[in-house]
């Protein structure tokens, strides 16, 4: 070891670097915690839903992605039958940092709801990006499901065809939607982790 | 009226999508174009047409892998009867750091080309008209999507001539960025939450300034840049995986670039563990061919190492002198002991390696009895040829030895003596031509084994078959006698060296006992070599020489059972050597975590790794700081101990690395190619 200086930085970068680099949430492993405002102002909590099943949708209203599934009714109609149908709670994501694309005011999300006829139980204005990296959530849409034990079972995109075609979403898999059938029917998921696409968060 | 214009507006997109736009077209920052490198078409001549981009600054479109978001551009061909369009050829991409994210794509202007193929059957005279669908994703922090139905007319002339667009040159430079589709020997290899990939670039040479780009979506993780390390001919890669990887596909295409160069190659590894050897080789059929060519030169250049030229030039003497011999018949019979010998090595190395032995050339050189008997057989022919004992005649030509009748019969193991002593200097000269071997089919590995033998036996297959030539050879005369004592000392060299070979994989002990060995045979020799000059003397003669040899096989055997002794450990070593009890006493003490690496001498992935991460002052820093006992087996000589510690992992080979964190609970995998990055964070997770 002739030059251990090199050696050390590249280590003491190496150490610096791993630390910055948030490692994903696992799949059978309890979710991570959090605790963001709504739009109303309400502080809500992963320890607030207890024995309840929850929906993560992270989203951002200009991403062509998050068009493809919401123009067509894809989203709503997801987040109906989740709440209907299985009893979940629906919190719908916005990680987008003041001044970037697809951040909203709580009044321009309330008013987003309402245009788009969406259906979550919550929207979360997440604008410290802290929910969003606890998740690793990468892009939107962005989908997680926790189980009634706090446990994570799904993480990954929304549905199997990552194109901004709407198109295609009839022929596509819509990992929520089959993964909730299946654990109601007390079946083991069959896709629990899979390629999220669509824009970056703009954390 | 603002109604009507909304519906018109509304429209718009729909009337553009039904007509093709000629020309460059202004999409939401981005300008899109049909272009092609040739202004007119040649029936029967193909030529490339293709997607040119202009993002505007800042902003960029997307790789076929597109990294961790973004999607790939997408050409969708309407093509004349007589044109037909191939896929996109790919220019490499950029590593594109998008917040905490990497993706891969294109700023500036930039061309996705294809080839398009045209029929005989084009009238010249007339014009056809290219139109292709194109969308695509322009992001900068955010992202548009874009598409246009994009048309090029283009004349159909008959002859050649100077057909070059005035786009020609953006197609130009964009083709050096088209990386070469090579079939490279590449294997990659998921373990450890790592991606490690393994590639030999041919006829290339490894030094260059790497890049490396997966073509396989959702794999790695491109925020992560990859660590490349190129040594012994091999690229090692390593990139950790995507969390979100759903599959290990079966084959991995990527795109290896040299930066300086600006070259790039594209090449699929296939799944599988790395291949621990000097190479990794699927040989193409001219790749078995050269494999071939060079094992034949090799086998030709043995008979001028130092092991080999003294015993063959005394040989060809013998061949010379014995005129009334049948010569032809002498050169067939040598030429069959040395191809039968290295069948028999052959053999006996794939057979090893089928049942799973992870063996190189030399492998018989693992053994220390092994090298100590080679030291004794070339020891005495160096005295022999010294003139200490008077075998003179009979053992001219070594092997006829063993035969006093002569004949073909002495020829033949003349070859088998020629195999055994070429062993020792096969090793370092032609290890990297048959680690090939060791990897090849084994028809093919055979052939190499079998060209190198007819390259050793060549030159005096020639000499016999050639009365012409052997004429040419000195005459006979009292020079050979200074000849021969002369040609003793490069075999007393090619001796040391394997005394200091002996010395690597014993100890002094056994050193001293091999030397010892020597002087009894050199007594033995020297003894039996005297006229006897009386019926009791002869009778005591014999004795001591039976003795003295008796002496010699001790010596071996005691070199035998100190084979796997092993040689000690460096002072400055920072690590502890690999017992299974020893690693049990570690794993119960609860204050302490393992980190095991199985490695071997020959296993240049081990060496490598070692150098880039275990050895490195970051990595034994944090082994202290955490508490970590660094355990490291070596299977240089097949130890039985690491061989089961292996296949408890499923293994056949080294490299393997394993952590065993303090709190008891199931060991981890690390990835086949490390990083200090790598090790240092199961370190902190042990």
């Amino acid at each position: 070891m002739k030059h251990p200086l090199p050696y050390i930085l590249a280590g003491a970068a190496a150490l610096v670097f791993s630390a910055a680099v948030a490692a994903a949430p696992q799949v059978g492993e309890p979710a991570p915690d959090f605790s963001v405002v709504d739009t109303e102002g309400n502080v809500h909590a992963l320890s607030d839903y207890d024995g309840q099943l929850i929906i993560l949708e992270w989203t951002n209203h200009e991403c062509p992605f998050v068009v493809k599934h919401y123009a067509p009714g894809n989203m709503q109609m997801q987040q109906r039958r989740a709440r209907d149908e299985h009893d979940a709670v629906w919190l719908t994501v916005i990680s987008s940092k003041p001044g970037s694309q697809g951040h909203v005011s709580p009044e321009e999300a309330d008013e987003l709801t309402a245009t788009r006829n969406a259906f979550p139980s919550a929207v979360l204005l997440d604008e410290s990006g802290d929910m969003g990296r606890a998740y690793d959530a990468r892009v939107t849409p962005h989908m997680y499901i926790i189980d009634t034990d706090g446990i994570l079972r799904y993480m990954g995109g929304i549905d199997s065809n990552p194109s901004r075609d709407p198109e295609d979403i009839p022929d596509a898999t819509q990992y929520v939607v089959v993964a909730l059938e299946e654990m109601a029917a007390g079946e083991d998921i069959t896709h629990t982790v899979t390629r999220p696409y669509g824009c970056t968060v703009k954390y | 009226m603002i109604r009507i214009l909304l519906h018109l507006i509304l429209l718009l997109p729909v009337l553009s999508w039904a007509s093709a736009e000629h020309g460059p077209v202004e999409r939401d920052h981005i300008e899109a174009e049909l272009v092609a490198d040739i202004s007119a078409v040649v029936p029967g001549q193909s030529f490339r047409a293709g997607l040119r981009l202009l993002p505007e600054y800042g902003w960029h479109t997307y790789w076929i892998n597109p990294g961790d978001s973004g999607l790939p551009t997408t050409l969708d061909w309407h093509l004349p009867q007589g044109l037909s369009a191939g896929e996109i050829e790919w220019p490499y991409p950029q590593a594109l750091p998008i917040g905490h994210l990497v993706n891969y794509g294109y700023e500036g202007e930039h061309l996705l080309p294809v080839t398009i193929d045209v029929a005989d059957s084009l009238e010249p005279g007339t014009r056809v008209t290219l139109t292709v669908d194109a969308a695509w994703l322009v992001c900068e922090e955010i992202c548009i999507p874009g598409d246009a139905r994009l048309a090029l007319d283009l004349e159909v002339v008959a002859g050649a001539g100077d057909q070059a667009s005035r786009h020609a040159e953006l197609f130009e430079r964009t083709g050096q960025r088209i990386p070469e589709t090579v079939n490279w020997p590449a294997r990659f290899n998921t373990e450890g939450n790592s991606l490690s990939v393994q590639v030999v670039p041919e006829d290339i040479g490894i030094e260059r300034d790497w890049a490396f780009f997966a073509m396989t979506e959702n794999l790695v993780e491109h925020a992560e840049e990859p660590v490349i390390v190129a040594e012994n001919g091999q690229v090692l890669i390593s990139q950790p995986l995507s969390p979100w990887m759903t599959a290990v596909p079966d084959e991995l295409p990527f795109v290896l670039v040299d930066k300086a160069g600006n070259r790039a190659w594209q090449v699929t590894a296939t799944a599988g563990e790395l291949v621990s050897g000097g190479a990794l080789a699927e040989p193409t059929t001219p790749g078995w061919a050269l494999a071939l060519l060079l094992a034949l030169a090799g086998g030709v250049l043995l008979n001028l190492m130092p092991c080999v030229f003294p015993v063959l030039s005394i040989k060809a003497m013998s061949l010379v002198s014995g005129a009334g011999h049948d010569q032809r018949a002498h050169s067939l019979a040598y030429a069959g002991g040395v191809v039968v010998s290295f069948a028999v090595l052959a053999g006996v190395l794939l057979a090893l390696r089928a049942g799973g032995e992870a063996v190189g050339w030399g492998f018989q050189l693992q053994s220390a009895w092994f090298v100590a008997l080679l030291i004794y057989v070339l020891f005495a022919l160096a005295l022999s040829l010294s003139g200490l004992y008077d075998f003179g005649t009979r053992l001219m030509g070594m092997g006829q030895g063993l035969t006093e009748k002569g004949g073909a019969k002495g020829s033949f193991f003349t070859g088998v003596l020629a195999c055994v002593v070429a062993s020792p200097c096969t090793a370092p000269f032609m290890g990297a031509a048959l680690g090939a071997a060791v990897f090849m089919s084994w028809p093919m590995a055979i052939s190499v084994f079998l060209a190198l033998g007819l390259g050793l036996a060549l030159p005096m297959l020639v000499l016999g078959f050639s009365p012409a030539l052997a004429r040419r050879l000195p005459k006979p005369g009292p020079w050979m006698e200074t000849f021969k004592q002369a040609m003793a000392f490069p075999l007393y060299l090619a001796v040391v060296w394997l005394l200091w070979v002996l010395a690597r994989q014993t100890d002094a002990t056994a050193l001293a006992l091999v030397l010892t060995g020597m002087v009894a045979l050199a007594f033995a020799l020297w003894l039996g070599g005297k006229r006897a000059s009386g019926e009791s003397l002869a009778v005591a003669r014999h004795t001591a020489v039976g003795l003295s040899l008796i002496f010699v096989v001790a010596t071996l055997a005691s070199a035998a059972r100190l084979d796997g002794g092993g040689s000690g450990l460096p002072d400055d070593a920072h690590w502890e050597s690999y017992s299974s009890e020893r690693l049990d006493v570690l794993r119960a003490d609860s204050n302490t975590a393992v980190l095991v690496n199985m490695t071997a001498d020959w296993c240049i992935t081990c060496l490598v790794n070692e150098r880039v991460a275990l050895n490195t002052v970051a990595v034994r820093e944090a082994m202290t700081e955490h508490d970590v006992v660094y355990v490291k087996g070596d299977w240089t000589r097949r130890d039985p101990a690491i061989t089961d510690y292996l296949s408890r992992y499923d293994r056949n080979g080294v490299p393997l690395y394993v952590v065993y964190p303090r709190n008891g609970d199931a060991p981890r995998v690390l990835p086949q190619v490390l990083t200090a990055q790598i090790v240092i964070q199961a370190l902190e997770r042990s």
